[in-house]
């Protein structure tokens, strides 16, 4: 199950591309793989071409007064959307993996109501976002990566600078943290390692 | 045997977290719960100095972090507090031996923490709408106050069924979020007169001169000094009232409005008359409800009216706007005086007619006492939540999430 607030056709940044790349290879692979997403009109489970499932929610509540608010209430509709995918796999759903901040608090109430785990992929971090900010709303920020950095099992990182600097940042474990370069060799092989060490014993083929 | 019903209750404030009155309805809603045989565990912020998990009276209670970063707004905060308090809920219910049977939701204040476990457990959530955004504001005017409003229209189209606490919220909230009849139900608020009743005993007379001269009738208002409450209504009938009788006014509570009412008092001459005393201790609010010769509620909206209840069960006469639960609360002449609501002649003729005729101020406090005693009563209002849980169970026990 990949949790990423941008997925194809909705693309922001790069994520969006990358989390499709990601869905296609862990198909071929074998993976049973499940896409969480937003979409303001686009709502309800499709098949992709790439043979992912994908589910887009939308946020109930039409007006907020910063992305903060929008994205807390979005969780739920991330947590609906999971928790169906989750009952009507017969409960066989064994790992989350979040793409950055949006989503962290979906993942981790799964985690601690289910007993599923996550894995956090970093694509950006606030402090490289807003550099030097510090009001109330970039530090809640800050505060949910942490929370996302301190309950995931495993910290996927795209680079070594990344890794570094979320050491630097929030003071994460380095052995908690691996480097996946998208596009370098055996990166799906190295993705899929991850997600079989985050899932501990359960059986991913 | 069946096994116990098993709820989970979230509401941002408990004792001694007291903020309004969804703290002290939580508090008497899950203890006479308890003594009715449901299992309760209420999830609630934290408190400096209260414990993070306690039993009080069989009720299970958990305080969490409720966010103390510095947040950009307080409505940010409610759901940065959510995101904690649904987190460490996932964990409490996960781990208990019994599962829990349904998740019960008190204000918009929890909305997210309720809607997102309700769909993780896949059990039923129970709304209670203690009030509402458009009623508090006299509508909706900017964008947090829209924000809230459809976090609120969320919450109830998200639950199972919506619990009001009078006849008048329920017509308010079918009104406000487009809600069927049957969703909604009204259960009333409840009041406890047993926690007056060791004052019943107890000499006033110094705690009284400490506040009134023997010749002095007291006039009590409590409540936050907000608009909503019309409080400015009872500033203006003060000096109507003080013509005609010897009183004095104490009015209890904090709140925005606190400045510019006591401006107005310094400039009405009424200072010797009028004190603001703020937020007061439980244990002497009970008290200045027992020795007050009227207490007044000006409201100008309000959802239930608690504070009429509260003055009810101490045996203080009330005088009331007629408006919202207020109305249903007091019958005119009999358990209490109604006066029009946002006119203050009306309000200054009740509190004189109460105050200068012993005979009818006995009756109807003897009148409302009996009420109280038949309708408001916490365990008759446990037995009712109780059977509105086994009828949700009974309706969602057919439904493919069971």
């Amino acid at each position: 199950m990949i949790f990423t607030w941008e997925y194809p056709p909705r693309i922001v940044g790069k994520l969006a591309e990358h989390v499709s790349t990601l869905a296609t290879h862990l198909v071929r692979n074998n993976v049973e793989t499940h896409i969480i997403t937003y979409h303001d009109s686009m709502t309800g489970t499709t098949e992709e071409p790439n043979g992912a499932r994908v589910v887009r929610v939308t946020n109930p509540v039409r007006t907020h007064v910063s992305v903060l608010t929008w994205d807390l209430t979005l969780n739920e509709e991330v947590e609906r959307a999971a928790a169906n995918v989750f009952y009507q796999a017969a409960k066989r759903f064994i790992l989350t993996d979040v793409h950055d901040w949006h989503f962290i608090p979906a993942a981790v109430t799964l985690k601690n109501a289910l007993g599923i785990p996550f894995v956090y992929s970093v694509e950006s971090l606030e402090d490289h976002r807003s550099p030097g900010a510090n009001l109330p709303f970039n530090m809640a920020i800050r505060g949910i990566e942490w929370l996302g950095f301190y309950e995931a099992e495993k910290i996927n990182a795209k680079s070594e600078w990344m890794q570094s600097e979320i050491i630097r940042v929030y003071k994460v474990p380095k052995e908690k943290i691996t480097v996946v370069t998208p596009g370098t060799n055996s990166w799906v092989k190295k993705t899929l390692e991850v997600y079989h060490a985050a899932a501990g014993g359960a059986d991913i083929q | 045997m069946k096994r116990q019903l098993n709820v989970m209750m979230f509401s941002w404030e408990f004792p001694p977290r007291v903020i309004g009155g969804i703290s002290p309805h939580v508090f008497f809603l899950s203890k006479s719960l308890a003594k009715n045989g449901v299992k309760v565990h209420v999830v609630t912020c934290d408190f400096p100095g209260a414990p993070a998990h306690e039993n009080i009276d069989g009720v299970e209670v958990y305080r969490v972090d409720s966010y103390k970063n510095p947040s950009p707004d307080f409505a940010t905060w409610v759901y940065l507090m959510n995101l904690n308090m649904q987190k460490e809920a996932a964990a409490i219910a996960a781990k208990l031996p019994d599962k829990i049977d349904v998740f019960h939701a008190h204000d918009w204040l929890v909305a997210d923490a309720g809607i997102g476990l309700k769909h993780v457990f896949r059990k039923p959530l129970l709304a209670t709408m203690h009030s509402t955004e458009i009623g508090r504001r006299d509508g909706v005017h900017t964008i947090t106050e829209r924000m809230i409003h459809e976090t609120e229209a969320w919450l109830t189209y998200e639950a199972w069924r919506v619990v009001c606490c009078s006849d008048y919220m329920v017509q308010h909230v079918k009104w406000a979020f487009g809600l069927p009849n049957d969703k909604l139900s009204m259960i009333p608020n409840g009041v406890n007169p047993q926690i007056y009743d060791g004052l019943e005993k107890q000499d006033m007379g110094a705690f009284r001169a400490k506040f009134a001269l023997p010749q002095e009738k007291i006039v009590l208002y409590v409540g936050r000094l907000v608009y909503e409450k019309g409080i400015h209504i009872f500033i203006n009938a003060i000096p109507k009232v003080v013509q005609k009788t010897d009183a004095k006014f104490i009015i209890v509570g904090s709140g925005y409005m606190q400045e510019q009412l006591s401006n107005i008092v310094k400039s009405m001459g009424l200072e010797h008359k009028v004190l603001f005393t703020g937020f007061v201790e439980e244990e002497n609010l009970l008290k200045l409800q027992k020795i007050a010769d009227v207490s007044v509620v000006p409201s100008l909206f309000e959802p239930f009216g608690i504070v009429a209840l509260e003055a009810m069960a101490a045996k203080s006469p009330v005088v009331v706007s007629d408006t919202g639960g207020l109305s249903e609360i007091v019958d005119h002449d009999i358990t209490g005086v109604k006066v029009y609501p946002n006119n203050a002649d009306s309000l200054a003729w009740g509190i004189i007619k109460v105050l200068t005729d012993g005979a009818y101020r006995n009756r109807i406090r003897e009148n409302a006492y009996k009420k109280i005693q038949e309708k408001y009563d916490w365990d008759k209002i446990a037995q009712q939540t109780r059977y509105m849980y086994e009828t949700i169970l009974g309706e969602y026990s057919k439904s493919f999430w069971a």
